[in-house]
């Protein structure tokens, strides 16, 4: 119908004197009927009545309204099933809701920065002579570098602080185009030698530490020793290139100093696409600039080295390997939303079966079936919009914990939170969530059979297609019981594994502190040495201090400490470029961490700054350069050192990058140096050390805390000490985001298992219901107990047994995604299945028992004589 | 009763029409429309409330009608319903077309 004006006006009219009109209407049927008194009623007053009162009012919204009305009370009117709907939709809608936030933030929203489409990263790490070429050759790319975990000693302002900063080139802030919200960002040419005493402040370090004095800007602040102006203050939001850094300063590129130049820090590289360029382009450019660059050291590098380096956009950079647990986690939260509607759909389908009765009087009285349905589907939806409204609480608190799954540090992360855009998204699943688990339900209610139903025999005809489509309805949701709870159990066997572990040492009762000189400070070896022996020898005197040792890196702290070495007898070729691990101990170190000398001797005090060069080598490595013969006697050296170094000892391997022995690819192996004799990739002396130190069983951890911390900051106030940190939480510190992915995984498995439970015991109480008068026959004669329990546990496990079938199949599939977080276990591990399966079986066949068990204790004489 | 005709449903969308015609020679209440039509259609066209009221209703609502409440012949209250010129007008154009439909059904009946 065509719009018109006077039309409209008219309806309003009409819809607004609705009351008077009904009146008229209501004695002018009257008159009609009055009329014809002596003819048989010949139509539908009722229906007469509704369908004049649809031509005057707004029809849509009047009804919808009516519907909403309608719909509240019905819902108010079974509690039970409402809380029992409302709560399933509400774990999986504020778990989707949670998880998308984070999805959102991490992989959907742009990044903060002008034009984020533009910005790319470069995948491996290059040394500065690489951003130097880069710059200078790039025709698609302005290119700059940007380190995430330099350490710096801030002295001169309060108690001497370690800090994490990022050494940049100067073009950084200029390519993200962020402005900075004080001073000026660093200028073209000075991260050059002589003009890169500079620094730029995080705007949290200039509130905490410069109590927000905007008279910071052109002061001189000492990093690591070294004065530096600074020149500007970040905005809070900015958190590139993880929220951890809290100043800039502009990395020197000289090329005057050929080991700085191609070695040391390797740093990671980004990038802003000039205009018209395309990510492809740039990937080509950089294979044809890494070559060169190779052809350019000044020393062998490995074969193939950086040629697998890609261009990738800065977002997906910065996301890294959280991405692929992000979605892992999403889709294990849409599996417990869609167990949540399977679940729903089912306990609506046997509400729908209750309700027949009263639908067939809705349609007796005149209601279409398109009004009933749309009718069943409001409800569902207002379901859906109450369990949305309980599942966005539910979110918030879910957000926190989802959280920690992610590192810590990834920008963004710590921002997130639940905003408009989540808002709408669940508005959204909720309305489509509402639909799909009504649409079937809502039909079946609305397919009446009149005169069967009022009848009252509709209760006993067995409406098979419905109890079948409910029954498949519980096999999905079992099955995508299975795929969480395989998913769960193999994460679970895995941290088994992980925890189970041998690491190489032992961290019961081990106290580590870190102590971080500046690296000048170091520059007189017997200086720093001192420093470390004092320490040592103070140290020793605490009571309940059973050993103590120094060590510049302790297992699993995040340190890092290759450098490239010479191997007796073993040429290198661009093939072979052996890369060890370089510790750095005193001489109790070995025996204090319980790893086991396994050939020759450990050191001793002996092992001086001025007596022959020794080291130790893991098992391992032994093996590798030395199969079948001992290792002891042997000799490696560093790259650019002249002496060899004697091997004197073999130890047992320690998990030093991480407890699943991931050690980066060209990590040959690990030694160990006499502190005194040691060095570092930088070829200068290891300035910052951990303390370590092993209290006796049953000591006073809190306070030998204390009393270590005490004097290291009385040792030197100019030295910043970290806190003091045990071991023990070191170790489950490293895998705290594997717990925490455990933890979310199972808590969804456990909920689509409890939803499953429900959802079996829901369909077996209601068929035993359906089926109570074929059971009452069967009792009457004589079927026994057993074979009644047996009939109804057969039928409802045949279900099950489908889903778990489906479950298994799809559970293969989904594993091999959950690889890369898999330890110790494969993705097929048949005992995580067998379990999970059994499992369920038996979780399945509990709640099947207690409806059948009623169905056999049913009195046939009352069941028969039910309707 | 005698024998009764049986009743045939109204085509859809020509319970308008029809109800605009029989206002034509002068207004009638809802009963006296339903009324005429059994009368004229020799019992043929027998029009229920259910779908007579609500069609007046739509014939308010788009102004080809009046409703005014009078005297029945009974002297009791009636509300009588008054052809507008809006809905003269309407009568005679959907009349024509109603005739070239019939017109050309039949021809297709005859002839195909």
């Amino acid at each position: 119908m065509t719009f018109s004006f006077p039309r409209f006006c008219r309806h309003l009219l009409f819809f607004s004197r609705r009351e008077q009109l009904e009146r008229e209407l209501a004695e002018e049927i009257e008159f009609h009927r009055a009329q014809k008194q002596d003819d048989r009623a010949m139509g539908n007053i009722t229906l007469a009545k509704e369908e004049s009162r649809d031509v005057w009012s707004f029809l849509s919204i009047e009804n919808l309204w009516q519907d909403l009305k309608y719909a509240a009370r019905m819902l108010r009117r079974s509690p039970g099933f409402t809380a029992l709907a409302a709560i399933s939709l509400a774990l999986g809608i504020g778990g989707n809701a949670a998880m998308f936030s984070l999805v959102n933030a991490l992989l959907i929203r742009p990044l903060p920065y002008f034009q984020p489409e533009r910005l790319v990263g470069i995948t491996s790490a290059y040394p500065k002579a690489g951003l130097a070429l880069f710059q200078q050759e790039s025709r698609t790319m302005e290119v700059a570098s940007v380190s995430a975990d330099s350490e710096f000693n801030l002295t001169g302002a309060g108690e001497a602080v370690r800090l994490m900063g990022s050494v940049t080139s100067a073009n950084l802030f200029s390519l993200l185009g962020t402005p900075v919200e004080m001073g000026r960002a660093f200028e073209p040419g000075e991260d050059r030698p002589g003009r890169d005493a500079l620094v730029i402040l995080s705007h949290s370090l200039w509130k905490t530490k410069f109590y927000g004095d905007p008279r910071v800007i052109g002061r001189m602040i000492t990093l690591n020793g070294v004065n530096r102006l600074v020149v500007g203050v970040m905005p809070a939001a900015f958190s590139f290139p993880s929220p951890r850094v809290e100043l800039w300063v502009p990395a020197r590129v000289d090329p005057s100093n050929v080991q700085e130049y191609f070695a040391y820090d390797f740093v990671p590289l980004i990038a802003r696409l000039r205009g018209g360029a395309t990510i492809a382009q740039a990937q080509g450019e950089v294979r044809a600039m890494t070559a060169q660059l190779y052809s350019m050291f000044p020393w062998v590098m490995p074969r193939n080295w950086n040629m697998d380096s890609r261009v990738i956009s800065l977002q997906e950079y910065i996301v890294g390997d959280v991405r692929r647990k992000l979605l892992i986690l999403l889709s294990c939260v849409g599996i417990v939303l869609l167990v949540a509607c399977t679940n729903v759909a089912s306990l609506l389908l046997a509400r729908a079966t209750a309700r027949r009765k009263e639908m067939a009087l809705r349609a007796a009285l005149g209601a279409g079936r398109f009004r009933i349905v749309r009718q069943l589907l409001t409800e569902s939806v207002l379901l859906a919009g109450s369990g949305a409204a309980l599942g966005l609480l539910l979110a918030v608190a879910a957000l926190s914990v989802f959280r920690s799954v992610l590192p810590h540090d990834l920008p963004g992360v710590a921002n997130v939170t639940i905003d408009g855009n989540v808002a709408a998204f669940v508005a959204g699943l909720a309305l489509v969530t509402g639909l799909a688990f009504g649409i079937a339900p809502a039909l079946s209610a609305s397919q009446i059979d009149l005169n069967q139903t009022i009848r009252g025999g509709g209760q006993r005809s067995a409406r098979s297609f419905w109890v079948q489509f409910r029954g498949w309805l519980i096999a999905a949701e079992v099955a995508l019981t299975v795929v969480l709870l395989v998913a769960a159990g193999l994460l679970t066997r895995s941290m088994r594994a992980l925890v189970e572990t041998n690491p190489g040492f032992n961290a019961e009762h081990v106290l580590t502190v870190r102590i971080a000189p500046n690296q000048s400070f170091c520059n007189d070896r017997g200086r720093c040495i001192a420093l470390y022996d004092d320490l040592l020898r103070r140290a020793r005197g605490i009571p309940e201090v059973a050993d103590v040792a120094v060590a510049n890196t302790v297992p699993l702290d995040g340190e890092f400490a290759g450098i490239p070495v010479d191997v007796e007898n073993h040429i290198k070729t661009a093939d072979f470029l052996p890369m060890l691990w370089a510790g750095a101990i005193s001489a109790d170190y070995i025996k204090l961490m319980r790893i086991h000398v396994l050939a020759g001797r450990g050191f001793t005090e002996s092992d001086g700054a001025n007596s022959a060069p020794v080291v130790l080598i893991s098992a391992s490595t032994a093996r590798r350069f030395w199969p079948g013969e001992s290792a002891v006697g042997k000799h490696v050296k560093p790259t650019w050192d002249d002496q060899w170094r004697t091997i004197v000892g073999v130890v047992s391997d320690v998990r030093q990058y991480d407890l699943t022995n991931r050690t980066p690819d060209w990590i040959t192996g690990a030694m160990y140096m006499p502190y005194a004799q040691s060095v570092q990739i930088d070829h200068q002396f290891p300035a910052a050390m951990d303390l370590v130190v092993r209290t006796a069983a049953g000591a006073d951890v809190t306070r030998v805390a204390q009393e270590i911390r005490g004097l290291a900051v009385d040792e030197n106030p100019n030295v910043p000490v970290s806190v003091v940190e045990p071991m023990d939480s070191i170790v489950s510190g490293s895998v705290s985001g594997f717990r925490a992915t455990m933890g979310v995984l199972l808590s969804f498995a456990m909920t689509a298992l409890l939803l499953a439970a429900i959802g079996t015991y829901g369909l077996v109480s209601h068929s035993v219901a359906q089926r109570s008068y074929e059971i009452g026959v069967r009792i009457a004669l004589g079927a026994s107990k057993p074979s009644i329990v047996g009939l109804i546990l057969g039928q409802s496990l045949r279900f099950v047994a489908g889903g778990v079938v489906a479950g298994v199949g799809a559970a293969v599939v989904f594993a091999r995604f959950l690889s890369s977080l898999l330890y110790g276990v494969g993705a097929t591990d048949p005992v995580t299945f067998a379990g999970v399966i059994l499992f369920l079986f038996g979780i399945a066949a509990i709640a099947s028992s207690a409806p059948a068990l009623k169905a056999a204790r049913m009195d046939p004489l009352k069941s028969l004589r039910m309707d | 009763m005698g024998t009764k005709q049986k009743a045939i449903e109204i085509l859809p969308g020509t319970l308008d029409l029809l109800i605009l015609r029989t206002l034509l020679a002068e207004p009638r209440h809802g009963y006296g429309i339903a009324q005429r039509l059994r009368q004229v259609s020799g019992d043929v066209l027998q029009v229920g409330e259910s779908s007579l009221y609500p069609a007046l209703q739509r014939l308010l609502l788009n102004g080809w009608v009046k409703a005014e409440w009078g005297a029945s012949d009974n002297n009791r209250r009636a509300r009588y319903y008054t052809l507008t010129p809006a809905g003269r007008k309407q009568l005679a154009s959907e009349r024509n077309e109603f005739s070239r439909m019939i017109g050309a059904i039949q021809k297709v009946l005859e002839t195909a």
